[in-house]
């Protein structure tokens, strides 16, 4: 970044502040899709920006421009405290400079192709990859697509905070639609865009992905003609790509601290958890294990610090089945007195960073999957999530996936199509009952968590095993 | 903050910097969007964040032998900087053209018409902000209720131009308060106040008219057992049901590739009430009528009419790739502007002619559970009642539905009330949105709660 930021930063800051910064955000993106053996879509995007943060008597103030033009930023660096000053009678909390760590770090995702010299062949692959996936009159729609992104940030304080961060992500998704008269079936590779990894196209297995795309699309007319999920109460295996929306939706969100503190009572929600309950509430049963992980290897939220300069580390969030810590920064730990991680982050310059998730990940355990398979008399499991829908405490739930196959009397049989499940968080999680090996465990993750006002989307990680859980209610589509 | 016009200044100079350099044989299309926005976050009727963003973008679709390239980059304001990325963009859009295959629907710019609508405001200024959102909040701590939610206020501009001279031009100062007031046992109700032109008093009197219903959710819960229930789908809730229309909805490429949830309808095998009538209606002023390729879509196309699918929204790839007429329709074919017809219901006698069911007066993260039989499932949230003979007796403890369109907008509906309220899109994903919707609120039989 060219930009001298701590000469535009000390030329900026406006008298009587006891602190300011710069987090200035440079986004470069290309995105090819194809579909049907066609070209469909080729994006190229370059975005920069700067968010200025002030602190005056302990109210936060921002302004985020487009610009990093020393007039402009001094502008939006007075407007910044214009707005604080006058909130500062109605604060909800007084911060310090605290919570604005001094931290000096560089930090970029480990990469073996840049974005310029790696991207130009996938817009022809993936038109490959459609060509391979029309393997029948059946299949009326294949697609994929491929993105890479590269986010440098830059994070400059009155404090002392040099912070350069490149994160390096590349995301691959493919589907197949294949329809009987009125039957539709979907099977991707992995969900809505969960292929998202930390690095560069050394990731992608371009030569394998095409024999992949052509079983996904045999699955999805397979299950055309599969039997409806039954409705019935049965035990529930979840593949990680499943499991994955599953931590997303009943682990982290309710865990995340600015939640529990109600500042998302009026969008997203709150929790049914309490800040009494860190430390001592049996989240799940002694097999659970939850970890804030930023560290690794490919997983989509890898950083060295969040965006307000926290050092990330890796901690359990829930140990043993107990829930320990909550997904809470410096704001929100110095807000409620509990311990927390460094979770502040922002989608871009022009958002404030608030308590996110980012990796958060079900540690392994010790069952291999045939014995999670061969420990079940009658269940079901499940793989890869197509629909999801949850409470605004975090708790009543009800999850969709592509493909399932019954489990009877430990053997994987009938395959499935439609299968869905309800259940309550608080309960859910006490049933689980095995959890696989380090052989089962998979990443993948999501790029659009949504949340905040103004609201804002960011990447987030979850890796995970297989996982076995006792006596869910599970059923399909209307027949 | 940049003003109107100096959005629309900065529109202008980002056509001339990537319409003038095109050679022959190339063409190119480009929207702007950008605001100039104030943003004051509260919970507990004190600041949580405040603060301002002013961003500029432009998005343009390039074409060239056959070749179509998307690009997007920032505008800074700044002369030197702007013409830079300009360059760099087109010299980028240029190089990728010369080996992306050849996109089989590219459809050249062909509209050329011109339209401007700039909607002035007026809102308290930075000074002003946290007094004036949130000391009338007092009225809510009166009623023993945290007042939470989000007031933004400011400038939001959409441009669209193209290489055939066509130039669109939108721009409004908006603000809006979405908030809601919680009671100490988690219940709450939820509200808005919008527009262009901020009035203390009316906002003082919107808050005001919160305590008598807030004293009626702060009755002992009641917990309803899963079924099936007669109920009144308030205005507010329905808009939930709107992205439904959209997503895996009535878009044309949706129906052909398998993904809409609405083709049982378009195949004939389902058909929705002949109470229900659904329409894209621009005269509701709230959103400009242009997508981004500088195409202006008919002021009104309905959807749903007399229970039969009645059109489909279309963009002009789709228009060409299947053959059908275009509606000018955005890339991702969404449909804007929604209006639902009203019926006959007196919506004040609402809770009357529930009889015994349940009010619903919000709705929460809805997703489609089943797309062959269109069912969507949610969560009821913020102030919803059990009416008991014409009254209201309890709050409810939350509940899961899962529901068909085909049965709420079908053999379910009984009624819509005359009465309607446009309820504004409120989103601020990347930038505050415009639009909204004109919708009753539904009495509907036998509506399906499973948890």
């Amino acid at each position: 970044m060219p930009v001298q930021l701590k000469r535009l930063l000390e030329s900026c800051v406006p008298k009587g502040v006891q602190w300011a910064g710069l987090r200035v955000v440079r986004t470069s993106r290309r995105m090819y899709a194809a579909k049907d053996g066609r070209f469909d879509v080729a994006f190229q995007g370059f975005d920069e920006g700067c968010m200025v943060e002030v602190l005056h008597e302990g109210q936060f103030g921002y302004a985020a421009i487009g610009s990093l033009d020393p007039a402009a930023v001094r502008t939006a660096a007075e407007r910044a405290l214009a707005l604080a000053r006058a909130a500062g009678p109605r604060a909800v909390f007084r911060f310090g400079p605290d919570v604005r760590p001094a931290t000096v770090l560089r930090f970029e995702s480990p990469r073996k192709q840049p974005l310029e010299q790696a991207a130009d062949r996938l817009a022809g692959h993936a038109v490959k990859l459609t060509e391979a996936m029309r393997i029948s009159e059946k299949i009326v729609q294949a697609a994929a697509a491929y993105e890479l992104r590269d986010v440098e940030t830059r994070i400059v304080s009155t404090s002392g905070a040099d912070i350069e961060q490149e994160v390096h992500t590349v995301i691959s998704w493919a589907q197949a639609v294949a329809r009987d008269g009125a039957v539709t079936q979907r099977r991707t590779a992995n969900g809505w865009f969960a292929r998202v990894h930390q690095g560069g196209t050394e990731l992608l297995n371009l030569e394998g992905s095409i024999p992949e795309a052509v079983q996904l699309a045999g699955q999805a007319i397979e299950l055309l003609s599969a039997e409806e999920c039954p409705s019935a109460r049965m035990d529930l295996v979840l593949a990680p790509d499943q499991m994955m929306l599953q931590i997303h939706e009943s682990v982290g969100h309710p865990l995340e601290l600015d939640r529990i503190l109600g500042d998302e009572r009026n969008y997203a929600g709150s929790s049914f958890v309490k800040l009494s309950d860190i430390g001592t509430l049996r989240y799940g049963s002694p097999l659970m294990n939850i970890t804030f992980d930023p560290t690794v290897a490919g997983e989509a939220a890898c950083y060295g610090a969040d965006d307000i300069g926290n050092t990330a580390r890796k901690e359990h969030i829930i140990r043993d089945g107990i829930l320990v810590r909550a997904l809470g920064s410096l704001e929100s730990q110095a807000r409620s007195g509990r311990p927390g991680v460094a979770n502040q982050r922002a989608q871009d310059w022009y958002r404030p960073a608030i308590d996110r998730m980012a990796n958060l990940n079900h540690e392994p355990g010790d069952s291999g999957f045939e014995d999670i398979i061969a420990s079940i008399r009658k269940g079901i499991f499940m793989q890869t999530n197509r629909s999801w829908s949850i409470d605004d405490h975090r708790n009543k739930f009800q999850f969709g996936c592509e493909h399932a196959r019954l489990i009877e009397d430990g053997k994987l049989t009938r395959l499935i199509r439609n299968p869905n499940y309800r259940g309550v968080s608080s309960s859910f999680w006490r049933s689980l009952v095995k959890v696989g090996d380090a052989s089962t465990f998979a990443v993948f993750g999501t790029t659009n968590c949504g949340k905040g006002e103004p609201n804002q989307a960011i990447s987030t990680g979850h890796a995970s095993p297989v996982c076995a859980f006792r006596d869910v209610e599970v059923f399909g589509g209307e027949s | 903050m940049r003003t109107m016009p100096e959005c629309e200044t900065l529109f202008d100079k980002a056509r001339g910097l990537l319409l003038d350099p095109l050679a022959g044989g190339e063409s190119l299309a480009l929207e702007f969007a950008g605001e100039s926005s104030d943003f004051l976050r509260f919970t507990g009727a004190r600041v949580r964040q405040i603060g301002c963003v002013q961003q500029a973008g432009v998005r343009l679709t390039y074409y060239r032998d056959g070749r179509t390239v998307g690009a997007g980059f920032e505008l800074s304001g700044n002369k030197k900087v702007d013409a830079e990325r300009a360059a760099r963009i087109l010299a980028e859009v240029r190089r990728q053209a010369g080996f992306l295959p050849e996109d089989p629907w590219q459809v050249l710019p062909s509209a050329s018409e011109q339209s401007r609508g700039e909607f002035p405001g007026r809102f308290p200024g930075p000074d002003q902000l946290a007094d004036e959102v949130l000391a009338p909040g007092r009225v809510t701590g009166e009623a023993g209720a945290d007042f939470v939610g989000i007031h933004s206020q400011g400038a939001v501009c959409r441009g669209a131009a193209n290489s055939r001279g066509a130039r669109h031009w939108f721009a409004a100062e908006t603000f809006c308060t979405d908030y809601s007031a919680w009671l100490p046992g988690g219940k709450a109700l939820k509200s808005s106040y919008a527009g262009r032109q901020w009035d203390a008093g009316e906002y003082r009197k919107r808050l005001e008219s919160a305590a008598p219903r807030l004293k009626a959710l702060a009755r002992p819960e009641k917990i309803i057992p899963p079924g099936t229930y007669r109920v009144y789908i308030a205005p507010e809730a329905l808009a939930e049901f709107v992205p439904f229309f959209s997503w895996n909805g009535l878009g044309e490429r949706s129906m052909r590739e398998g993904e809409s949830a609405w083709r049982a309808l378009r195949e004939g095998r389902r058909t929705m009430s002949p109470l229900f009538r659904a329409s894209q209606d621009f005269s509701l002023g709230v959103e400009p009528r242009f997508n981004e390729l500088a195409e202006a879509a008919p002021e009104r196309l309905v959807l749903v009419e007399g229970g039969k699918l009645a059109a489909t929204v279309v963009s002009t790839r789709s228009a060409k790739q299947y053959g059908v007429p275009s509606t000018a329709a955005p890339e991702d074919e969404r449909v804007r502007s929604l209006v639902i017809d009203p019926g006959r219901l007196d919506a004040e006698k609402a809770v009357d002619v529930i009889g015994t069911g349940l009010y619903i007066s919000n709705l929460h993260y809805l997703n489609w559970s089943d797309y062959d039989s269109g069912r969507i499932t949610g969560m009821t949230r913020f102030a919803c009642f059990w009416v008991e003979d014409g009254k209201i007796e309890a709050p409810i403890r939350d509940m899961r539905f899962d529901e068909s369109i085909y049965h709420l907008f079908g053999d379910k509906l009984l009624d819509a009330s005359h009465q309607r309220i446009l309820v504004p899109d409120t989103g601020t994903y990347m930038l505050r949105s415009l639009g909204g919707s004109l919708l009753p609120g539904l009495l509907v039989r036998d509506f399906t709660f499973t948890l």
